[in-house]
């Protein structure tokens, strides 16, 4: 038995095709950064919206069959196939089970296999008792049909959107905060009900016809604590009356301390919530810059920029000049970007993200992009340095480009002075303000332009100027005619961007 | 180019690396500081020519005859001074060609409106070249190595001289990249629309004292800037020319 065991034990964990799918699975049922999740999650969702609508159409029209087939066996299948996978990826029987037998073979003991199996299966049975599971279990029920109540298991789908529905989370984690408040609250609710209830049980259930138990008696209290008050039972006895105005007043003062702890634990957190909010819609696109602090230059560049098109969010850790960043309405958190969970945050798996790291201190910026680096060598980083000698300081850390601000200044000043034209096309070529701008001709691998020459592509006629191919590392300036192109060539050319567009037009498979 | 003189101020963080790449490109400096310092540097690195000047006394500005300098490039470490230094030329003399410097948006509008021709915004160029990276992240490496190398590709500006024998020629006509040039622009005097990329699509006539920018490799364009002097375009030196590709 051991031996069956262990060795399947064995074969599973060196699969990999095994582990590989585990990860896969697991991967898309809990990772809200992975890409296909997306899909899942619209699925479930759809499942669960059109088995409610099934639920609330059923009460008046009859329902054709092959409806009711799909709610009770495809739904209810689909979910209990969910079930289990969640219940398997949480955690791992095979590796418990090998890493117990190197164990006990380390330390010369004869291998038990209960022991794994125990603590495996009580971890699994611990989730099983986890709300979420439970709701996940429940929700496979409604396909039972003999017992009709056990439709209204159907809500319990509804509440299996909680799992995809952020906000919610988001709002039970803030209250969590204030549980203990609401504790008390609760506890207190409960003792004034029900010594109310007793009493009014006590003094009312001889002369009231409508208080039959201590049920009818708990449920006047709650309703008349609540200030809600239907007025189906009310009290006929001035005692009862007196009990009434009692916890009419307490009721009051209940549900204003209960305001008041939701509304400070929102308050106190409201920050927080938004920057997360924030962290996940930016996670959500394919790629995205990650600004770290709000200078100057970070200010520059989002005048200058269209910030929105593509994603971006600023970093800051001095409390001033986020409020600055706030107020000039740009999406800000207050981290310090130099502490690696702050970066991990983001999705560095599937996204492609861009840092720039823009305070004006080196230090900070050649630790930044350290952090970067080793969470991610996918992320790219676009440091400023202070001066020349920190260059290779910044080539060590792994940034992708360097800046530097008083070096391109002092470039720009020379050329101005000798040049002044050519300053002129520079910069308008630079900032893109005048008509004409250099572009990027992408050739992709299949192109139709791949093996053309350079003379077919008449860039005259589309008033280009073609200025080179970049190859493999490589400018070529204005190569000869007879030159064919290559896939992934680049091609610059100047020009405008009506002229671009009808040259892109003109040849696809061009980027 | 007729004269190179330029009246430096300021002999800082920028002055001092401004100095040193005019000085190379053979323009005639003088270095003019009010830090005793910043003025020791300059004498140090060589420009014996440098004052020492309170810059907030207008005779003394005067003393410095701006006038009779090309351009005046402003580039305190002090912005304030700066702008007070374009503000009290441009007062003392309306027509001086002042460059400066400017670190942020509002005191590039100050520098403007104090009379300077042409402000150059510390964080704007900056940010630019960031946009530049992410958008063009190989255009941007070449500018740069254009820009930055003396020799390899790069840009030239030319003015058309007297009596070439592309005077009076129309754009089309001429074959620029039979001389490996690259025509990407130029200033047509005659329309005095100022900068104009050749891509704009307008016809242009070649005249004397058009300003023509070529691209190229630095050695051509200077070949290229001898031919276009000439009466008769030198054929021979098309048949010289071989491709490397």
């Amino acid at each position: 038995m051991n031996d069956t065991i262990l060795s399947i034990a064995r074969f599973l964990h060196s699969s990999r095709r095994y582990r590989k799918t585990k990860s896969a699975i697991r991967d898309i049922l809990n990772n809200p950064n992975n890409e296909k999740k997306k899909y899942f999650d619209l699925t479930i969702i759809f499942l669960i919206v059109t088995s409610v609508f099934i639920l609330v159409y059923e009460v008046k029209h009859p329902v054709p069959v092959w409806l009711d087939y799909y709610d009770i066996y495809f739904v209810s299948v689909v979910f209990a196939i969910e079930y289990l996978l969640r219940l398997w990826v949480h955690n791992d029987l095979s590796e418990a089970v090998l890493s117990e037998y190197y164990d006990s073979k380390f330390l010369d003991k004869p291998f038990k296999i209960a022991r794994p199996l125990r603590k495996v299966l009580l971890e699994k049975f611990r989730y099983m008792l986890t709300p979420s599971a439970i709701i996940d279990l429940l929700a496979i029920f409604p396909a039972y049909r003999p017992i009709r109540v056990l439709r209204i298991f159907v809500l319990f789908r509804v509440l299996k959107l909680l799992r995809y529905a952020r906000s919610i989370n988001q709002f039970v984690e803030v209250l969590r905060n204030k549980q203990f408040e609401l504790y008390t609250l609760l506890f207190l609710l409960a003792f004034i009900v029900i010594t109310a209830g007793i009493a009014i049980y006590v003094l009312e259930e001889k002369v009231n016809p409508n208080i039959n138990s201590l049920f009818d008696a708990l449920y006047w209290s709650l309703v008349t604590i609540s200030t809600v008050g239907f007025g189906d039972i009310s009290p006929v006895t001035p005692e009862g009356r007196s009990i009434s105005m009692i916890i009419i007043i307490s009721g009051i003062a209940m549900i204003s301390f209960a305001t008041s702890v939701i509304v400070s634990a929102f308050s106190e957190r409201l920050n927080e919530v938004k920057e997360m909010r924030t962290i996940e819609r930016i996670n959500k696109s394919e790629s995205f810059l990650v600004i770290c602090g709000y200078g100057q230059m970070t200010k520059m560049f989002l005048r200058q920029g269209d910030p929105a098109k593509n994603g971006y969010i600023i970093l800051e850790k001095d409390r001033e000049r986020v409020e600055e960043a706030r107020k000039d309405g740009f999406d800000v958190i207050h981290e310090d970007a130099s502490r690696t969970e702050v970066l991990k945050r983001f999705n560095t798996e599937y996204a492609k993200i861009t840092l720039l790291c823009l305070t004006a201190s080196d230090v900070e910026n050649i630790y930044i992009t350290l952090t970067a680096k080793s969470i991610s060598k996918k992320i790219q980083v676009i440091a400023r340095a202070s001066h020349q000698n920190m260059v290779r300081k910044f080539e060590y850390a792994g940034a992708n480009h360097i800046l530097l601000p008083h070096e391109v200044v002092n470039n720009m000043i020379h050329i101005a002075i000798t040049q002044p034209t050519m300053y002129k096309a520079l910069h308008a070529v630079l900032t893109g303000k005048e008509s004409a701008q250099i572009y990027e001709i992408h050739m992709n691998a299949y192109g139709s332009l791949v093996e053309k020459t350079v003379e077919d592509l008449a860039f005259r006629e589309f008033k280009l100027l073609f200025l080179g191919i970049h190859r493999k590392g490589e400018f070529f300036f204005n190569p000869p005619k007879e030159t064919r192109l290559e896939a992934h060539d680049v091609l610059l050319v100047i020009g405008r961007k009506i002229s671009l567009d009808h040259f892109r037009e003109r040849n696809r498979g061009v980027g | 180019m007729p004269s190179k003189k330029i009246l430096l101020f300021g002999y800082g963080h920028h002055g001092k690396y401004i100095a040193k790449g005019l000085l190379e490109d053979g323009y005639v400096l003088k270095v003019a500081e009010q830090n005793e310092t910043f003025y020791q540097n300059a004498l140090e690195d060589g420009f014996k020519e440098s004052v020492l000047i309170d810059m907030s006394k207008d005779e003394e500005l005067v003393a410095l005859d701006p006038e009779s300098y090309d351009k005046l490039v402003c580039v305190m470490d002090d912005e304030h001074y700066n702008v007070f230094i374009t503000l009290s030329l441009t007062s003392l003399f309306p027509d001086l060609y002042i460059v400066a410097i400017s670190d942020s948006i509002h005191t590039t509008g100050k520098l403007k409106l104090a009379g300077a021709k042409k402000v150059i915004d510390l964080y704007e160029v900056s940010a630019n070249r960031i946009h530049n990276i992410l958008k063009r992240p190989i255009t941007t490496q070449l500018m740069k190595d254009f820009i930055m190398s003396k020799e390899g590709i790069s840009f030239m500006e030319m003015e058309i001289p007297e009596g070439s024998f592309l005077n009076g020629r129309k754009l089309e006509e001429v074959n620029f990249s039979s001389y490996d040039v690259l025509l990407v622009g130029m200033v047509d005097m005659e329309l005095g629309r100022g900068f104009e990329f050749v891509t704009a699509g307008h016809e242009h006539q070649l005249d004397s004292g058009d300003i023509i920018v070529c691209m190229g490799e630095m050695e051509k364009l200077r070949i290229f800037k001898k031919i276009i002097g000439r009466k008769e375009p030198d054929r021979g030196d098309q048949d010289k020319k071989e491709h490397t590709s």
